[in-house]
């Protein structure tokens, strides 16, 4: 008993005190999914029932090493920051690990996009949302800390207009790390994000500040655009793009130029263009950022925000339902393939793992699929773009069979699950093939450039192709070579490792033996 | 105080004088002086913790520079400024404590011609660690004081002081504690006190067998908490297959209430303790001079055993041979009997 009461306190001294215990709590609804998280909403019975966000992480599910659990988890809760998102306490439940936060009512700024903006929020609401965020990168890199994975999925906002950034400490991106549960193709969900080095060093080992900047760039572009640049390639052309060519703002612009009315400010464009240097050490410190005249001319506060953005806003549990039923729906066509579902996370599920809902590629790569064949073109101008965007589409007419089949299956379920679900199963349907589609059209790279490796292929290719073609496919085999070396590697220190412990045995023997 | 004048940059030792200065000023800070002047002091002590820390890291636009870090860290233990830090730690507020943390820190690993005089300071001002233990049971200063602690511990004099002291006894509860960052951060500690200097573990463990492990069995491995448990035996792991533990890693698996201990962990129904048990279950069975009362409990379960074995040779990774090699040294002890 004598515990109690400073069990019962926090590390934040000033503040309400949380309780630590899971009977405090009322769960009222789920707001969010992911690979080993699940977030609650819930109520703290003790303090005036006020609203919580618990963010519940199955730790046997990874075998991550408990010191950085730590170190992220202690993290979070030191910091102190208006626009940072700080957990109230942590405890765990048997087998989870349950961090308490604040309810953000309105949402990830990703899931508002997609629920009322999909094709990007207005600029002057971008800059009220960078700002905000950028304030909170000042503090974290201040403290010596990088947030590692800044994009709208992870900017929060409350119903009062208030942006906070959130989820680097406990947030299941840690465990996305862990090689043991996850492959490769698995992390890559927020690649998209990532900068260009950070790819490069394969582990996130050369990460520094300049580049939770370049994920700062490409969230400017994901706020404008309604989603991040490069995200309807499969994720290997993106990364071949991201190394091998500059890219700018506006390529981007070009291309999205279906609706003629999205016009950036100058400002804002060399705001992007600066974070999104190849050069990290060219890029501007967050505090330099900062001063940059599109964010010094952006003085709207809080209330522009609830007027703009947040104005009908279905609440966060609504729209977790109602992903949820599209998501269901979609994933009953995926089951039955098991790499489908991996290309899936990479094009949706793991870009709002951490935030407070799901799906929201689906709806903006079904636009994707017509407007990306020309702005791939206009993106690159070069005759490898064109080329790929003409295989994805006789590529989209081969797989058509396979996918009928699977959603054949897939709606009758839907259809005999709800009557009203009509329209959703039809979205869920398109969704599934369009993820079915680049899947299909992934591995078929795949085996083309295995064949190119192994040699076989060489007259193939070239009897097909325009030079151009030449030497994207070899810049995709160099990355398949890379990709090759890289898994011996991990083959060879595995097999290190085994003989080690055998040694280790051996000698224990030997030892117990000698004694 | 402050010149009207942005006067010359203050050197590391003058920056570590005037933080002393206000950090004495802290500490006796009796209720005679009046708020807003306390105020404004202890704002202008966070800044020169604040620029201490800067010239041990370095900041944006500069590396650290060793001769000003070396001399900071000879003034900084000329005299008794880390007591007083840690002991006005509480007074600052949260930016500070921070800041001061990792001062702390980075002072233990700078060297002054060629020696961690930090480590000269604590042997002499060993009693500071009965307070950066204590810490542990504040909530608010756990964290600082537990990171402080585990720098500090990586004097091996420090270390050795810590694991004789009574301390050692209170990180079986502290381990337990139901705040999750607080509790990660005391296993932390213990884990370090218990892997870092190899001799002294080593001797503090042959010293103290006794009531250690039945400590250690009871408290953690055998705890209801999940957290506790997994992170028990993993450690129990890495002391035990440390070969300079051999010792007592022979004692631990000759016992048959450890073995009992180990078979119900192999029997979990988390797959990651069940694997941090099979490591140090596999010690058990090999171990060449096998108790009697350890013999017949194997073999009575013998094929119970080898059937769980089975299941994890469909884990991937390293267990298959390590599974082979026991499994083998099994059929052979078992052929042999």
């Amino acid at each position: 008993m004598a515990h109690q009461e400073e069990l019962e306190s926090h590390i934040n001294t000033s503040k309400t005190q949380y309780p630590l215990d899971p009977s405090s709590y009322k769960i009222l609804a789920e707001v969010g999914r992911g690979m080993s998280a699940v977030v609650y909403k819930a109520a703290c019975l003790p303090v005036n029932a006020a609203a919580v966000a618990i963010k519940s992480i199955d730790l046997d599910r990874s075998k991550a090493d408990f010191d950085r659990i730590r170190r992220e988890s202690q993290t979070m809760s030191l910091l102190s920051h208006p626009n940072i998102l700080k957990a109230h306490c942590s405890f765990t439940v048997g087998r989870r690990l349950w961090v308490v936060m604040p309810f953000m009512s309105a949402g990830s700024v990703q899931s508002i996009i997609s629920s009322s903006f999909p094709n990007g929020i207005p600029e002057p609401c971008i800059g009220v949302v960078l700002k905000e965020t950028l304030t909170a990168l000042c503090y974290l890199h201040d403290q010596g800390n990088l947030h590692r994975d800044i994009k709208a999925g992870n900017i929060l906002m409350d119903s009062n207009g208030s942006v906070k950034l959130a989820d680097f400490g406990v947030s299941a991106s840690i465990y996305e790390l862990n090689p043991v549960y996850k492959s490769f193709s698995d992390i890559t969900g927020t690649l998209y994000w990532m900068a260009p080095e950070v790819i490069h060093s394969q582990s996130g080992v050369g990460y520094d500040f300049k580049a939770d900047i370049w994920s700062f760039g490409i969230t400017a572009l994901e706020l404008a655009h309604g989603r991040p640049p490069l995200s309807h390639l499969p994720f290997s052309k993106s990364l071949i793009m991201k190394i091998t060519r500059r890219f700018r703002f506006s390529d981007y612009e070009d291309g999205a130029n279906g609706d003629k009315n999205r016009k950036f400010s100058k400002a804002f464009k060399d705001m992007v263009g600066l974070c999104l240097d190849q050069d990290p050490s060219k890029r501007p410190s967050a505090e330099k950022l900062l001063r940059h005249p599109f964010f010094r001319s952006c003085n709207k506060g809080c209330d522009f925000l609830v007027k703009n953005l947040l104005q009908g806003l279905l609440s966060v549990e609504e729209r977790f339902k109602e992903k949820k039923i599209l998501e269901e729906n979609s994933s009953e066509g995926f089951c039955l393939e098991e790499s489908v579902v991996k290309q899936r996370r990479i094009s949706g599920w793991n870009f709002n793992l951490e935030g407070f809902e799901l799906d929201p590629v689906f709806p903006s790569e079904r636009f994707d699929l017509e407007d990306e064949v020309v702005k791939q073109v206009r993106f690159g101008g070069e005759m490898i773009i064109r080329e790929k965007g003409g295989g994805e589409s006789s590529d989209a007419s081969n797989s058509s069979s396979p996918g009928q089949v699977l959603n054949g299956g897939g709606g009758g379920g839907a259809g005999g699950g709800g009557g009203g679900g009509g329209g959703v199963d039809r979205e869920g349907m398109v969704g599934s093939l369009v993820v079915l589609k680049k899947s299909l059209e992934d591995q078929r790279e795949k085996v083309v450039n295995m064949i190119g490796i192994l040699g076989g292929g060489g007259v193939e290719e070239g009897s097909n192709d325009s030079s151009g073609e030449m030497i994207s496919l070899r810049e995709e085999q160099l990355m398949q070579v890379i990709e090759k070396l890289r898994m011996e590697l991990d083959n060879e220190k595995k097999k290190n490792f085994e003989l080690g412990l055998e040694l280790e045995f051996l000698k224990l023997q030997l030892s117990s033996t000698s004694d | 105080m402050k010149g009207l004048f942005k006067s010359k940059p203050k050197t590391p030792v003058d920056l570590v004088r005037q933080t002393r200065d206000l950090l004495i000023y802290a500490d006796r800070n009796s209720s005679d002086t009046r708020e807003s002047k306390r105020e404004e002091k202890m704002l202008e002590l966070s800044k020169l913790i604040r620029e201490l820390k800067s010239i041990l890291y370095g900041n944006s636009e500069s590396e650290p520079v060793s001769e000003a870090c070396a001399q900071l860290t000879q003034e900084f233990f000329r005299e008794n400024t880390l007591r007083l830090l840690i002991i006005c730690l509480p007074k600052l507020n949260l930016e500070a404590r921070k800041d001061a943390t990792q001062v702390v820190a980075n002072l233990q690993r700078q060297q002054v011609q060629s020696r961690l005089i930090a480590c000269d300071y604590l042997e002499a001002n060993i009693d500071l660690m009965d307070i950066l233990v204590s810490g542990y049971e504040n909530t608010d200063m756990a964290l600082h004081y537990g990171a402080m602690l585990r720098e500090c511990i990586r004097h091996q004099s420090v270390a050795r002081y810590v694991l004789e002291s009574a301390h050692v006894k209170k990180f079986f509860d502290f381990i337990q504690l139901p705040n999750f960052d607080i509790a990660a951060d005391a296993a932390a500690t213990f884990k370090e006190l218990l892997t870092r200097h190899k001799s002294t573990v080593a001797e503090f463990l042959s010293k103290n067998y006794d009531w250690f492990f039945a400590e250690y069995n009871s408290k953690l491995l055998e705890s209801t908490n999940y957290i506790t448990r997994r992170q028990a035996i993993k450690l129990l792991g890495d002391m035990l297959l440390d070969r300079s533990n051999s010792a007592v890693m022979t004692r631990y698996v000759s016992s048959r209430d450890n073995l009992r201990i180990l078979m119900n962990l192999l029997r979990e129904s988390s797959k990651s303790i069940q694997i941090e048990a099979f490591h140090v279950f596999k010690l058990f069975a090999a171990n060449q001079n096998k108790p009697p009362d350890i013999i017949s409990i194997l073999v009575a379960n013998r094929s119970k055993l080898l059937r769980l074995f089975a299941d994890f040779k469909t884990e991937k990774g390293m267990l298959p041979i390590v599974l082979g090699l026991v499994a083998a040294s099994f059929e052979l002890y078992v052929k042999a009997e």
